[in-house]
């Protein structure tokens, strides 16, 4: 069986600081999505099960994932595909969509594609299901419980309200929920050995893409702006006794708009 | 079966642990270096200055592009008494030719960089992993482990994890530490912008200010104060003994201290309008020589803080020269055993040698005695007080006709000075 | 600042599993309390329910005070977990 896992290298967005309202991005140190690692986690898991199984990572990122692709690989991936070069910087969902699906198709065999249901830093949640429609491909989105069996899978979503278990056959494109797996700490030697696993770095014109179909220029979606919210305080400052000033606050707070909606 | 072990293993990617991997990569020694923190520099703090001068001998060539903040042109001592302060300034060309003498830096900036370049160098640096404690074999150390599930075996272990040294201690080279050997030190990275900090210090582009204080600051414990400039930031903080903490009556909290230093006109205007955007903290070790560990054992040699290789000699404070210098050392040590394959503690005793004949040894053991000197409350009281008089009286200017400057130096001076404490004191200071 | 607010411009990974662990019996015997005050983050405090010393692992900076001032071994102390508690941006 044939596993391809997309991962995507992100800012640590907790070492993100704000000034005046602007995310300070230069650098961040870059991490895996949480659930990124648990699509890596759930393929590492299927192959343990079904035994012959090759994984691939795609990943998309900057030149450190020389090293941070040392992860997934160390959890199980056999093969990694990475992303690096800076055509594809600045692309929206569907030009990830894109690259990614070309890659797919440049590595041919493929019977499960595994990505987390978002990325923690935009959450869009449109490349899976762009990936499966560029790929013709079904697609089985928030799973929560993977099962592969004679050439079909069946999986749990979670629907928030309700679990709702469907089934498919492969391939197909799965998008997972963190609540799948936990995802393991790969031990030192493992990370060494991973340092020789087969790694390979596709620009545009490696997928059969040019510059400009990639990355910024392609992208339908244009960031008018990424500010965090003001946080102005109002510095009310209630006067009165104890009782007058809980009238005071309450009559405050409808104001607002908190409380007597 | 192929074993699997490393050359060497480096606990902290600190500046001790990077110069040893640095030297070892660069000889194609196969090297691991395992750091807890998210990245090189993610737990390593310092007051903020290096003196380039022992260190830049060692790899020159990465000095040159290397992420420092501001080269230090002017150096100021402030003795602060409660209510006035008396400053020393040196400005000196001198500290504007290059080579330079010093520099401000951030360790979180400068070691993630450092990390960086002893990867490419050809050594492993694993972030996010906790060394929990050493693999004995045989009575000698065998690697390190890490957590109940992994572990890396290896030749031999460099422990280069700070001035706590877990390593070192399961290794059973060093005991409990005892307070009065150690310092705490609180420190807030203030950010300015670039040009503002020039304007306020009077400096020119690239060009830093390191300004040591103490007295008042310290509430009468053994301690001081430093301000640094860095491009768009001063690190400000205080230092104080631990011992001298736990004794002091009444009760003062150690964080309190950095906001009474704050709020002190002398420092209130060369920060204000800043945003503090860290507050960190760091223990320093001040033991000096009586303080040492043992440096090496069957297996495993101690670097930088983790040996107590660290200075404070009240107008200047050592560390991270010490650190480099160690841990070059300790990487020189293992090219040598290793020609025989032998990292028993008679082959790795030549690390002390090393150490014995440099700069660091003779620095610390020429200063020995400083720690007594900085156990002397009159330094943190009295002294910056009275000079503080003297000045004040000199500059003091009212209705009354003023006295001779002369007369009023030897009047005070005797007053103040001509008594058997301040005599002590001076025979004292003469020592070191 | 006060230092609760000061802690909160620092980047903690916050672990479950506390790093640092107090014997509290010891504590108990202790008549100093040093660790009340020798805490650059003000840490530690007593229970006010149960009498107990109480210890905020969360906002610790790992500079090791406490456990050179606990004279008395009341504490086991190591640093956070790999890739978690203070990630200094500065330093």
């Amino acid at each position: 069986m044939d596993i391809v896992v997309c991962m995507k290298q992100m800012p640590d967005l907790q070492q993100i600081r704000i000034k005046d309202r602007k995310p300070i991005l230069e650098n961040v140190p870059l991490v895996w999505g949480d659930l990124d690692k648990n699509a890596i986690e759930e393929a590492a898991l299927i192959k343990e099960k079904v035994g012959e199984a090759k994984i691939t990572v795609v990943a998309k990122g900057s030149d450190k994932l020389q090293q941070g692709i040392l992860e997934p690989l160390a959890m199980g991936a056999d093969e990694a595909v990475l992303l690096t070069d800076p055509a594809f910087e600045g692309s929206d969902s569907m030009g990830t969509a894109k690259v990614l699906a070309k890659a797919i198709e440049k590595i041919g065999a493929y019977d499960l594609v595994i990505l987390g249901e978002g990325s923690t830093d935009n959450y869009s949640g449109l490349v899976g299901s762009a990936l499966a429609e560029l790929l013709n491909l079904p697609e089985i989105t928030y799973v929560r419980e993977l099962n592969v069996e004679n050439g079909k899978v069946t999986a749990v979503r979670n629907m928030e309200e309700s679990f709702e278990v469907v089934e498919a056959n492969l391939p197909v494109v799965i998008t997972v929920a963190q609540e799948i797996n936990e995802p393991r700490l790969p031990k030192f030697m493992a990370i060494r050995k991973a340092g020789a696993k087969p790694r390979h770095e596709w620009g545009p014109a490696d997928i059969g893409l040019s510059a400009d179909e990639v990355g910024e220029n392609a992208a339908s979606v244009d960031m008018l702006s990424n500010l965090a919210p003001e946080q102005d305080r109002k510095n009310i400052i209630l006067e009165g006794d104890l009782d007058e000033k809980i009238d005071a606050l309450v009559d405050a707070l409808i104001k607002e708009g908190v409380l007597g909606r | 079966m192929e074993e699997e072990k490393v050359e060497v293993v480096i606990v902290g990617a600190g500046l001790a642990g990077l110069s040893a991997a640095y030297v070892l990569a660069q000889e194609g020694v196969d090297t691991v270096v395992v750091e807890r923190g998210d990245y090189p520099g993610a737990k390593n703090v310092t007051g903020g200055r290096i003196y380039m001068y022992p260190v830049a001998r060692y790899f020159p060539e990465l000095w040159e592009d290397a992420p420092l903040e501001r080269h230090v042109t002017r150096e100021t001592l402030t003795m602060m008494a409660e209510n006035c302060s008396t400053s020393i300034t040196l400005d000196s060309d001198r500290f504007r030719e290059e080579p330079y003498h010093s520099y401000t830096i951030l360790r979180s900036k400068f070691d993630r960089w450092f990390g960086d370049k002893v990867m490419e160098a050809g050594a492993f640096v694993l972030p996010k992993s906790r060394a929990d404690d050493v693999i004995m074999e045989d009575g000698r150390v065998a690697g390190i482990r890490m957590g109940d599930e992994d572990e890396i075996p290896a030749d031999v272990v460099i422990a280069a994890d700070g001035v706590l040294s877990l390593m070192a201690e399961k290794a059973g080279l060093r005991q409990a530490q005892q307070p009065k050997h150690f310092a705490v030190s609180v420190k807030e990275v203030i950010e300015l912008p670039s040009k503002t900090i020039e304007d306020r210090f009077s400096l020119g582009p690239n060009e830093g200010t390191a300004q040591l204080f103490f007295g008042d600051l310290t509430k009468g414990m053994m301690g001081g104060g430093f301000l640094y400039t860095n491009i768009n930031s001063i690190s400000l903080g205080l230092v104080v003994g631990i011992e001298s903490l736990m004794e002091r009556d009444p009760k003062i909290e150690v964080h309190e201290l950095i906001e009474d230093f704050k709020a002190r006109p002398e420092i209130r205007n060369l920060i204000a309008g800043g945003e503090i955007v860290e507050y960190s903290a760091h223990v320093i070790p001040e033991g000096g020589v009586n303080a040492m560990p043992r440096l090496y054992s069957d297996g495993i040699l101690v670097v930088g803080e983790a040996a107590g290789f660290g200075l404070n000699m009240l107008l200047t404070v050592r560390g991270m020269e010490f650190a480099v210098g160690s841990g070059v050392m300790a990487a020189e040590t293992i090219m040598k055993a290793r020609e025989s394959k032998d990292y028993s503690a008679a082959s790795l005793s030549y690390y002390e040698e090393l150490v014995k004949e440099s700069f660091i040894f003779k620095d610390l053991h020429s200063f020995r005695n400083v720690l007594s000197m900085l156990e002397n409350p009159r330094l943190f009281n009295f002294y910056p007080q009275a000079v503080c008089d003297i000045f004040e009286k000199l500059m003091w200017i009212d209705e009354n006709p003023k006295a001779k400057i002369s007369s009023t130096v030897i009047r005070e001076g005797i007053s103040k000075f001509l008594n058997w404490s301040t005599i002590r004191d001076v025979a004292g200071m003469l020592r070191i | 600042m006060n230092i609760e607010s000061k802690l909160g411009l620092d980047v903690f990974k916050i672990d479950e599993e506390p790093h640092i662990i107090i014997n509290q019996e010891i504590c108990r015997s202790c008549e100093e309390k040093f660790c009340l005050y020798v805490c650059p983050g003000k840490l530690y405090s007593i229970n006010r329910e149960t009498g107990d010393m109480d210890v905020e692992c969360s906002g610790c900076l790992e500079c090791g005070t406490c456990r050179i001032a606990c004279v008395h071994g009341a504490l086991d102390w190591n640093y956070a977990r790999g890739g978690f508690g203070v990630q200094f941006r500065f330093g």
